[in-house]
Order: structure tokens, then C-alpha cells, then sequence
């Protein structure tokens, strides 16, 4: 005979079955459980059982969530990427309550939850040997069963005894169901065979849903705008294009009207910008957006679109444009020379005067002297 | 002590109150007379209203492991038949504290076009009214229920069903009027639409706390036999409860006032949390939320009668801290305690203690004609 998982006692009654506890465990013959078709008042205390430490798991992992979020919202939005909103100081703790509020919620609910199922009352349970009795028709329905389960050394027949002096109207002697081992062959091949064609369904249903409907963004927040972008056309304007120039006898902020037709009257021009690395940085940035698609950005002729741009651009390191004045260089931005246009337009007086600075740092970076290096 | 004795005591504390309530008018000044008679008016209006609820509330869900306890709310309750006299002597503060019934008001035309509601005339006919109206349930539900110890008709507990509903409606408003006029009239520029609400927290709490003190109390004499720790778990758990939904609903309107910055909402935070009003406002939300919050999270905690009680003394302390941080700062810039402030409570105290200790042991203990007394002795958790 295998062994013993537990011995049941029936009762038909929630009464007797209360009173049979205490007569049952005083005998100290194993784990005293009972199995009733519904809660009993007082099960809890007569059976002795431990208070649950669920409470205590849900406090703790609620202050945490609490903490979690406190410190991940103060991160950052104060450390990482302050944004200042509503002319708030980005590390407001008024801002970051509803959040803890919300992820002490989430943690304590997870906790309790799957700490009630997964932890405490390990399932998933695969079967539970009561149910295999004969008596499990009976719990489910109207009866109330004791059950001594071995615990270490356990004899089923003093266990009998007790039950039937206790008053159990009804006594089964339950085995340990045989179980086979889990992970078996079978199981393992079945289950990967399983999430291999899950995988290819779905991927397949996903690639020909792809294929065979319009694919429709799922939300367009702000792409699709009525504004112009660099380098549109446009139906708007006359001459359809979507960059103008800027309307006849108007000046824009920061572009000071200068009287200024020809090379000769800007060559004695002085730099007004001092030469520091934030001027530098500044007439780099700008060099690179506006003057380094022909001029390359060493400045030495080789430009980045040569195979679409016909005309030969410039090398600014011939000695005839090192010899320039600053004004000159600076005549040459606003007034355009052979096929390049004037950029007047598009750059402000400080940017010009700042790429001056920068061209000078360009040539003087290819023709460096001994001491330069030194 | 015996219960005369303590009798005697709680008069010579109201006697003694009395007389210095009287002298602080004299010599602390009118305003600050008023504050303190409005705070404490507001106080046991709020609490016998929340008591109310209580008994409201059972019969509207129909709830069964309150009835033995109903007696004691219905009793808390009754205190709404001596605040009709306070509340009209509460008028006095209008000339005198509330701008908009100010005689100056008419020279302001912000004030002036809101003179019809704010004015002493139809102020004064408000606070009669919700007076009246808060007898009605009282009159409705609470002699009824008396009535059903002696002849255990079962049909009051049909008609008190019927009639919860509209007793909700009736707190909801004299709550939210209450809110309004007294709270919010002492600064008529300020708007929250949630004050009322905010009331209401502070009120179901205070009626919770003190309803829960009297069980203990009477449980210590050794009669309520049969109200178990499943009872007063049920009690516990109520007020473990609205202490978070008093701070969520505080919080809710701080936060949204000071995330707006709206002039004429932020401007009442800050006379409410400038300078040492802070101070009293920390202590508020230490004594009104935090305290009471952590002191019942444990589960046998809220059945514990030692813990509830001491609990429920401090929920009672938070709602006055409550109440002087709403109504005080309106007087200046510094809080004001000294020995005017301890006379009212001394009075107030005393007095409402003097009352309900007499109906405390008016009729029966629990509703024993109810006849779902015993279904309720018979609650389990």
C-alpha cells in the first residue's frame, strides 16, 4: 500500500465539526485541515492557523512603490531632463503625489494579488489530493471534513481512531496520488512545437495584414501641418516657392540695414565680434548650415554635393582670399561673388561676422606656423 | 469616579469655560470672540451632522451590523436641538469677521454686487433655514427609531429606508451651505467649488470618532453587550477610511489651486500657509491624516479599543486644529492661542459632554425594537 496523505473525517454539520477541532488537535497526530462547502466563522482561530503576512508584504510594497515613484519622478524631472511647467520648479513634490499615489496603489494591489496566489497558495496547483477522495462529493456540497495530513512520522490508524472519537461519521484514508514527473519529453516538445506555430500564425497573420491594408498611423499628433517646411513648394505664392525673400523695404530683428552694393565699400569693414570660443563655436555652427555644401567643411573647395553642383566652388585657402580683409569676407556673405548668391537673407549680421572668424580659424589651421603647433 | 461626581465636574469645567468665553469678548476683543464661537459652532455642527450620516447612511444601504450600534449616533446626533440656539448667537459674527456682511462692504463693488447673497439679511435666513432643515431627519429618524423601542412596529424601518435618501440630500446641502457661508464667506473673493466636500470629510470623520469614543465608553461601563471587536473593526476600518479621504480630497485642492496659480484662488493658500500657518497646517495634516492613517493600518488595530480610542481622540483634536486653521487665519497673520481659545473648548466641551452624557441615559442602549437587532449581534467579519 503507498503511502498515506491524509486521513478525512465527515461531518454534517459546521457545529460538529467546530467541536471535533480541538478534540482532534489535542492528539497532536499531524496538520489538522478542514474542507467545507463554505467559510465557518471561527475556522480560522480553531484551526490555529498563522496570520497571514500578506498585510504586512502589501505595506511594505506599497511604501516602496510610494518611494519608487517619488524618487523616479524626481529624477527626472529634476535631475535628468528638468522642464520647467507652469512655471513650477521642475522638482515640485506637489506635482509628483498623484503618481505616487498611483504606483503605491499598483504595487500594493501586484503584492496582494499575485502574492496571495502565486506565494502564499503556490499555484498554479496542478491537483490537489482531496480532490481525488471519495468524500470530495460530499465537502462540495454538505458535508464538513477534518483531515489529519501526515507531517513527518504519521500513523494512519490512531488518526482513525481520533476522527471517529471525535464524533466523524464517515472515515477515509486518503494515498499520496501517484504523480508523474512534470517536464516529461513529451511535454517539452509539445510545448515548443506549441509557441513555434503560435509564432509563425501570428507572424504571418501580421505581415499579410501589413501587406494587404493601408497602413494607417495610429495617432498623428502634430505631423501633418499647414506650415511651409525649407525647400517646399507652394501654391500660395506667385512664384511657387515656398522660401521668399523678405518683402521690399522691411528689416527683420537683428538684421541692421547697411548700404552696401559694392566689394570696395566693405573692405575696410572691421570685425566687431571678439574672437572667443563662443563666437567661434557659433561661426562654426553657421558655416556648416550655410557655407560647407559648396566650400566643404575644411573650407578647401571640396564640396560635399560636387556631383550635383556644376560651377567649381571656391577654395578658401589660395592665398589671394587669405590676403582678404575681414570686410571683404564679409562682403562677399552679403554680396554674393561669381555663382554664389547673397546670404543676407538667411543670416544674421553676428552669424556673418562670426563665420569671418571662423574662415580665418579654417586658414589659419591649414597654413600653421612653427610657433602655432608649439 | 461616580456619576455624579463626574456630573459635577463637567459643570464646574462649563461654568468655568463659560466665564472666561464671557471675559474674552471683553478683553481679547470682539473678532477674536467670534472666531472661536464660529470654530466651535461649525465643530458639533459638523460632528451631530456626521453622526446623522451615520444613521442615514445605515438605513439608505440597509446595513445590519450597525443596528445595534445605531443608538449611539442618533444620540451624538441630537446635539443638532441645542446648536439651533448656538448657531443663531453664530450670527453675531457677521458684522464683525465675514467682509460681504460688513457694513464697509457697499463701498466695494466687488462685494456690493454680491451683496443680496453675502449680506446679514439673507445670511442670517440661510443659516435659520439649514438650522430648521437639520431637525427634520432628526425629527424624522432619530424619534422615530425611539418610538420604535416601545411599540416595535417594523414599519419605521421601511419609512426610515424610504426617507434616507432625501436625508442625504438634506446633509449634502446644509454641509455644502455650511462650507460656503462660513468657511467660505470669510473670504468672498476665494472660490473652491470642493469645500463643501472638504467639510463633509472633516464632518463624517468627526461624527465617526465621536460615535466610536461613546461605544468605547459605554462598553468600559459594561453595557453595549454584544457589540464584539467585529463592531468595532467595522468602526475602525470607517475611520482608517475617511482619513484618506479627507487628505486625498485636501490634497486634491491644494494641488489643483497651486498648479493654476490662479490670483484668486492662491490667494487664500497663502494667507492659509504663510508664515507660522504653515506650521499649523503641517501639524493638521500630521494629527488629521498621517497619525490616524499608520496608527490603523494594522488589521487588529482597528478593532483594538485601546488604539480606537486614542485614535478617535485625536481624529476629534484634528477636526478643531481643522476648523481654527480654516477660519483663524482671517483675523491675521499670526496664529492666536492663548487662554480664550482653552475657555471655549473648556465651555463647548463641557457642554456638549453635559448633553450627551444625559442622552447617553435616555432609553434603551440599541434599537431593540429593530427588527434586524439580532441579525446584527449576530455580524461577523
Amino acid at each position: 500500500m503507498s503511502e498515506t496523505f491524509a486521513v478525512l473525517g465527515l461531518f454534517d454539520s459546521a457545529d460538529a465539526l467546530m467541536e471535533a477541532i480541538p478534540k482532534v488537535r489535542a492528539k497532536a497526530l499531524g496538520r489538522v485541515e478542514a474542507y467545507t462547502p463554505y467559510p465557518v466563522h471561527g475556522l480560522d482561530e480553531a484551526l490555529g492557523l498563522r496570520r497571514s503576512p500578506l498585510g504586512g508584504m502589501v505595506l511594505v510594497m506599497g511604501v516602496l512603490g510610494v518611494l519608487t515613484a517619488l524618487l523616479f519622478q524626481w529624477w527626472m524631472s529634476a535631475v535628468d531632463y528638468p522642464l520647467v511647467t507652469g512655471g513650477k520648479d521642475p522638482s515640485s513634490w506637489q506635482a509628483f503625489v498623484p503618481i505616487m499615489f498611483e504606483i503605491m496603489v499598483l504595487f500594493a494591489t501586484f503584492t496582494a494579488g499575485l502574492g496571495m496566489l502565486l506565494l502564499l497558495n503556490r499555484l498554479p496547483h496542478w491537483g490537489h489530493p482531496v480532490l481525488q477522495s471519495q468524500a470530495i462529493r460530499g465537502i462540495t456540497r454538505d458535508r464538513f471534513a477534518l483531515a489529519v495530513e501526515a507531517d513527518g512520522a504519521f500513523d494512519p490508524a490512531s488518526a482513525r481512531s481520533a476522527l471517529a472519537d471525535a464524533g466523524a461519521l464517515e472515515i477515509e484514508v486518503l494515498p499520496v496520488p501517484a504523480a508523474g514527473p512534470m517536464f516529461t519529453a513529451s511535454f517539452i516538445q509539445r510545448s515548443l512545437a506549441g509557441i513555434a506555430a503560435a509564432c509563425v500564425v501570428s507572424g504571418s497573420l501580421l505581415y499579410w495584414a501589413i501587406k494587404l491594408m493601408p497602413v494607417l498611423p495610429p495617432m498623428v499628433h502634430m505631423e501633418n501641418q499647414p506650415k511651409l517646411d525649407p525647400q517646399e513648394s507652394s501654391t500660395f505664392f506667385k512664384d511657387g516657392h515656398g522660401m521668399q525673400l523678405p518683402v521690399a523695404g522691411t528689416v527683420a530683428r537683428g538684421f541692421l540695414p547697411f548700404a552696401m552694393t559694392t566689394p570696395e565699400q566693405s573692405a575696410g569693414l572691421v570685425n566687431p565680434l571678439p574672437r572667443t570660443p563662443a563666437v567661434l563655436a557659433r561661426g562654426r555652427a553657421q558655416y556648416q548650415v550655410h557655407c560647407a555644401v559648396c566650400h566643404g567643411v575644411l573650407g578647401d573647395g571640396v564640396p560635399t554635393l560636387t556631383a550635383a553642383y556644376g560651377a567649381k566652388p571656391a577654395n578658401l585657402h589660395t592665398p589671394a582670399i587669405r590676403a582678404y580683409s575681414d570686410g571683404t569676407l564679409y562682403g562677399t556673405i552679403v554680396l554674393g561673388k561669381n555663382a554664389m548668391p547673397s546670404y543676407a537673407a538667411d543670416m544674421a549680421v553676428d552669424d556673418r561676422w562670426a563665420v569671418v572668424h571662423y574662415v580665418r580659424a579654417l586658414q589659419r589651421a591649414l597654413n600653421a606656423k612653427d610657433e602655432d603647433v608649439r | 469616579m461616580s456619576a455624579s461626581r463626574t456630573r459635577k465636574v463637567l459643570w464646574s469645567f462649563t461654568a468655568l469655560g463659560g466665564a472666561g468665553v464671557a471675559a474674552s469678548y471683553f478683553v481679547a476683543g470682539a473678532p477674536r470672540f467670534w472666531a472661536n464661537w464660529t470654530v466651535w459652532f461649525l465643530y458639533l455642527f459638523t460632528l451631530a451632522l456626521g453622526a446623522l450620516f451615520l444613521v442615514a447612511l445605515e438605513h439608505l444601504v440597509s446595513a445590519r451590523w450597525s443596528v445595534p450600534l445605531r443608538r449611539i449616533p442618533e444620540r451624538v446626533a441630537s446635539l443638532l436641538l441645542p446648536l439651533v440656539a448656538v448657531g443663531i448667537v453664530a450670527l453675531g459674527a457677521l458684522p464683525v469677521l465675514y467682509p460681504g456682511a460688513k457694513p464697509e462692504a457697499a463701498s466695494d463693488p466687488v462685494l456690493a454686487g454680491k451683496a443680496f447673497w453675502l449680506g446679514v439679511p439673507f445670511f442670517s435666513v440661510r443659516v435659520l433655514f439649514c438650522l430648521a432643515l437639520g431637525l427634520l431627519p432628526l425629527w424624522i429618524l432619530i424619534r422615530g427609531s425611539l418610538r420604535q423601542d416601545r411599540d416595535r412596529d417594523p414599519r419605521f424601518t421601511i419609512r426610515a429606508r424610504r426617507f434616507a435618501p432625501l436625508c442625504m440630500a438634506i446633509f449634502a446641502l446644509l454641509v455644502t451651505v455650511a462650507a460656503f457661508d462660513w468657511i467660505g464667506g470669510l473670504d468672498p473673493g476665494w472660490y473652491s467649488d470642493v469645500i463643501g466636500v472638504y467639510l463633509f470629510a472633516g464632518a463624517f470623520l468627526a461624527g465617526l470618532a465621536a460615535t466610536t469614543l461613546a461605544v468605547l465608553s459605554l462598553k468600559g461601563q459594561g453595557r453595549l453587550q454584544g457589540i464584539r471587536f467585529d463592531h468595532l473593526y467595522n468602526l475602525g476600518g470607517f475611520l482608517f477610511g475617511f482619513t484618506v479621504f479627507w487628505a486625498y480630497i485636501a490634497f486634491a485642492q491644494y494641488m489643483l489651486m497651486w498648479y493654476a496659480n490662479l490670483p484668486e484662488e492662491v490667494v487664500w493658500y497663502q494667507a492659509h500657509l504663510g508664515g507660522l500657518w504653515l506650521g499649523v497646517a503641517l501639524l493638521l495634516a500630521l494629527l488629521h491624516f498621517f497619525v490616524p492613517f499608520f496608527a490603523l493600518v494594522p488589521r487588529d488595530a482597528k478593532g483594538d479599543m485601546k488604539r480606537l480610542r486614542w485614535v478617535a481622540l485625536v481624529v476629534l483634536a484634528a477636526h478643531w486644529l481643522d476648523l481654527y486653521w480654516l477660519i483663524f487665519p482671517a483675523l491675521g497673520q499670526r496664529p492666536l492661542f492663548s487662554w480664550p481659545e482653552l475657555a471655549f473648548a473648556l465651555f463647548f466641551v463641557g457642554g456638549a459632554l453635559l448633553w450627551l452624557r444625559g442622552a447617553m441615559e435616555t432609553g434603551e442602549d440599541m434599537p431593540v425594537g429593530d427588527p434586524f437587532l439580532e441579525e446584527g449581534l449576530e455580524f461577523r467579519l
